[in-house]
């Protein structure tokens, strides 16, 4: 207990020496907090970005072969799906069954490719509600079949007017050209915030022209209720679709699931998943493909880790060196109080006490450190997370509402603190050993 | 009884390729109630034999004996509770913990070992030596805040707080003036009249040594007088 007085009040004898090797630590502190809870802050923010602009945490999407052996993407209306739908009902917040292309939208003379959806509006009606229109009206537009919402900034590339009609030129799952016509009906803003900019059209009307049937579309994206059971729910309906077949080749699945993840990783449009690559043998019937936002993520997260680890690296050298100013600092505060030390020995004092003293002021420091460095993070997070980063693109993606967004983990700051305890402790292990050996004749002979 | 007892005690320290004789062969013993003050020249050894009976230091050679028991080859640990249940100590520089303010300073000996007092005891027994050393009004003050003679009164009440058999005390006038160096012998004598504690102390003043009891006098490491009962119930003149 007097080692405990003792040693907490030794921090503040030399107020300044304290001040500047806490601040070592504290610095050290902000750096590694700063880093992780910002990099923890992106990747949530990519995850709600993603699953924005893909509509989903899970991704379902169907391939078959035509009657020419060509490999197509649809589903079917399929009894199997609608059934894991039924059952799963409860930890699934939404789904959307899309259709989509790339095609291009000519408007006289201008012409430009974007991405368009084929949504069935009734079923969507939350995408209505999200989308901000900026011209035009979205008022029956699932009742107008060649309605077409636009981004803004594709309207204006085109320099059509909400009310005028743009041609639709596009290649169909069969591989012929084909063209439609669509009526524009609102501008919206761009959501390429959320990472992907697309325009919307009736699923009908788009199936058509794709040439696929009405009741039939490409992809069947969920929103999950909880994200921490969105593994299961992807192994629950990837099992569930498995054809008879599927489930004897099972040793190729993993090589699927790399192609999938590769397919959406370039965006939105499906791509040959063996394209370049072997040839397929046909199969009969509809496989499918389910991913899942964790899947997406892999590559993020990697590379979110590889960032933590450059942190924790700077942290430890940072750590090191202040390590190096512990020890030197102890072994001055060793040569400071070398009479006290004597004193304390002679009226009874045990070496062990003698070094504990030592390595409690170590963990008060250290201590002290840290919580400086957290609460400084804590203050530089709050002041940069007020800053707005404006509408470039190539941040958006990484940012909530053009703000950067921190993400602390009580994990991970523990961790850290302990880390900064164990060096302090290890750094003033020395100095408090030496201290504890001095003979007390020695100590109290010092002239220091 | 006898309480300490030297028996042909030599001390060499080795300082580079020097030997230094600081003790030849000294043989003395003090005993239990005594007022007794070490008193020679620098260098003639005082120091040496209170760090020797105060357990801090070896003989070289001889045997240091206290309370009957032998102090040599015990081990580190032994000796530092030896020093603890035995011992008190009041310094030259009075070496208060700069930390710890009076109150905490004198407590500081009990917390190191085993106190059988309640902690009501102890702190009526902390106010009555603080009260004793003429500091009642000074107990939240750190030592930076009192004057010499009051760090030394702190020290001599630190010195007896663990109610030690003997009292060790180089100096202990040495960085005082004569008034309050005076002052400081003149308590230090009434604890030992009050308590009973056997008070050991150095000095090169003539005029201090004169209230001691039992005189041991040094010269180049040797005893060139061992007095007792000088002025037995007497005071400073």
């Amino acid at each position: 207990m007097i080692a405990l007085k003792i040693a907490f009040r030794n921090i503040s004898r030399q107020k300044k020496r304290s001040f500047l090797l806490a601040g070592a630590i504290a610095f050290g502190m902000l750096v590694i907090t700063l880093l992780n809870a910002l990099s923890g802050g992106v990747v949530e923010n990519i995850r709600v970005n993603f699953s924005h602009a893909l509509g989903g945490h899970i991704f379902i999407m169907g391939r078959e072969f035509s009657g020419e052996g060509r490999m197509i993407h649809k589903i079917r209306p399929d009894q199997r799906l609608d059934q894991l739908l039924d059952e799963n009902a409860a930890s699934i917040r939404g789904f959307s069954k899309r259709s989509q292309a790339v095609p291009s939208l000519i408007f006289g003379s201008k012409q430009t490719m974007h991405l368009l959806y084929g949504v069935d509006f009734e079923e969507e009606d939350q995408l209505l509600e999200s989308l901000a229109v900026t011209a035009g009206s979205l008022s029956g537009v699932s009742r107008e079949g060649n309605a077409l919402i636009l981004p803004k900034p594709v309207g204006e590339r085109l320099g059509v007017e909400p009310g005028e009609t743009v041609l639709v030129k596009l290649e169909t799952l069969s591989g012929q050209q084909n063209v439609g016509e669509f009526k524009v009906k609102a501008f919206i803003e761009d959501q390429e915030q959320f990472g992907l900019s697309a325009a919307y059209a009736n699923r009908s009307y788009l199936n058509d022209l794709l040439g696929i049937g009405s009741q039939e579309y490409q992809m069947l994206n969920m929103f999950v209720a909880d994200l921490s059971r969105l593994d299961d729910l992807t192994r629950v309906f990837r099992e569930g679709l498995k054809s008879p077949e599927e489930l004897e080749e099972s040793k190729f699945e993993e090589l699927e699931e790399e192609e999938a993840l590769l397919e959406v990783s370039v965006g939105g449009v499906p791509l040959d998943p063996m394209m370049g690559g072997e040839e397929i043998k046909p199969w009969e019937g509809t496989r499918y493909q389910v991913m899942s936002l964790n899947q997406i993520m892999e590559p993020v997260e990697l590379m979110v880790g590889v960032l933590n680890q450059v942190g924790l690296v700077i942290f430890l050298i940072l750590l090191s060196v202040t390590m190096v100013g512990i020890t030197n600092t102890f072994r001055m505060i060793m040569i400071e109080r070398i009479r006290e030390i004597g004193t304390m020995r002679a009226f009874g004092m045990q070496r062990r006490e003698i070094k504990r003293i030592f390595l409690l002021e170590a963990f008060f420091l250290g201590l002290l450190g840290s919580a400086g460095g957290i609460l400084l993070t804590a203050l530089l997070a709050f002041i940069l997370s007020k800053i707005r980063f404006g509408a470039d693109p190539a941040l958006q993606f990484f940012l909530r509402q053009g703000q950067i967004t921190f993400s602390f983990s009580a994990a991970s700051i523990l961790i850290n603190t302990a880390l900064v305890l164990v060096i302090s402790l290890i750094a003033a292990y020395w100095p408090a050993r030496a201290s504890a050996k001095l003979p007390p004749v020695e100590a109290l002979s010092s002239h220091t | 009884m006898a309480i300490v007892e030297l028996e042909k005690v030599t001390r060499v320290y080795t300082l580079g390729k020097a030997e230094v004789h600081a003790l030849r062969g000294v043989t003395f013993a003090i005993e239990k109630g005594d007022f007794a003050t070490i008193i020679g020249p620098s260098g003639s050894g005082k120091s040496t034999i209170l760090n020797l009976i105060g357990c801090i230091d070896q003989p070289t050679e001889g045997k240091v004996i206290i309370n009957g028991k032998p102090t040599q080859g015990l081990t580190d640990k032994v000796l530092t509770t030896l020093r603890h249940e035995t011992l008190g100590f009041i310094f030259q520089s009075f070496n208060l913990i700069p930390v710890l303010n009076v109150y905490e300073n004198i407590e500081f000996p009990l917390l190191l070992g085993r106190n059988k007092m309640s902690k009501k005891e102890t702190k009526e027994w902390i106010e009555y030596l603080v009260e004793s050393v003429g500091l009642i009004e000074r107990l939240d003050h750190k030592s930076n805040e009192l004057s010499g003679g009051q760090r030394q009164r702190v020290a001599v009440a630190r010195a007896l707080v663990t109610r030690p058999e003997i009292v060790l005390a180089d100096e202990p006038t040495g960085n005082l003036d004569s008034k309050t160096g005076q002052s400081i012998i003149e308590l230090m004598k009434k604890m030992n009249a009050d308590l009973n504690t056997t008070f050991i102390f150095s000095t090169h003043d003539a005029t201090i040594m004169d209230i001691a009891d039992h005189v041991i006098r040094l010269l180049d490491g040797l005893v060139v007088e061992n007095s007792k009962n000088r002025v037995r119930a007497g005071g400073l003149s």
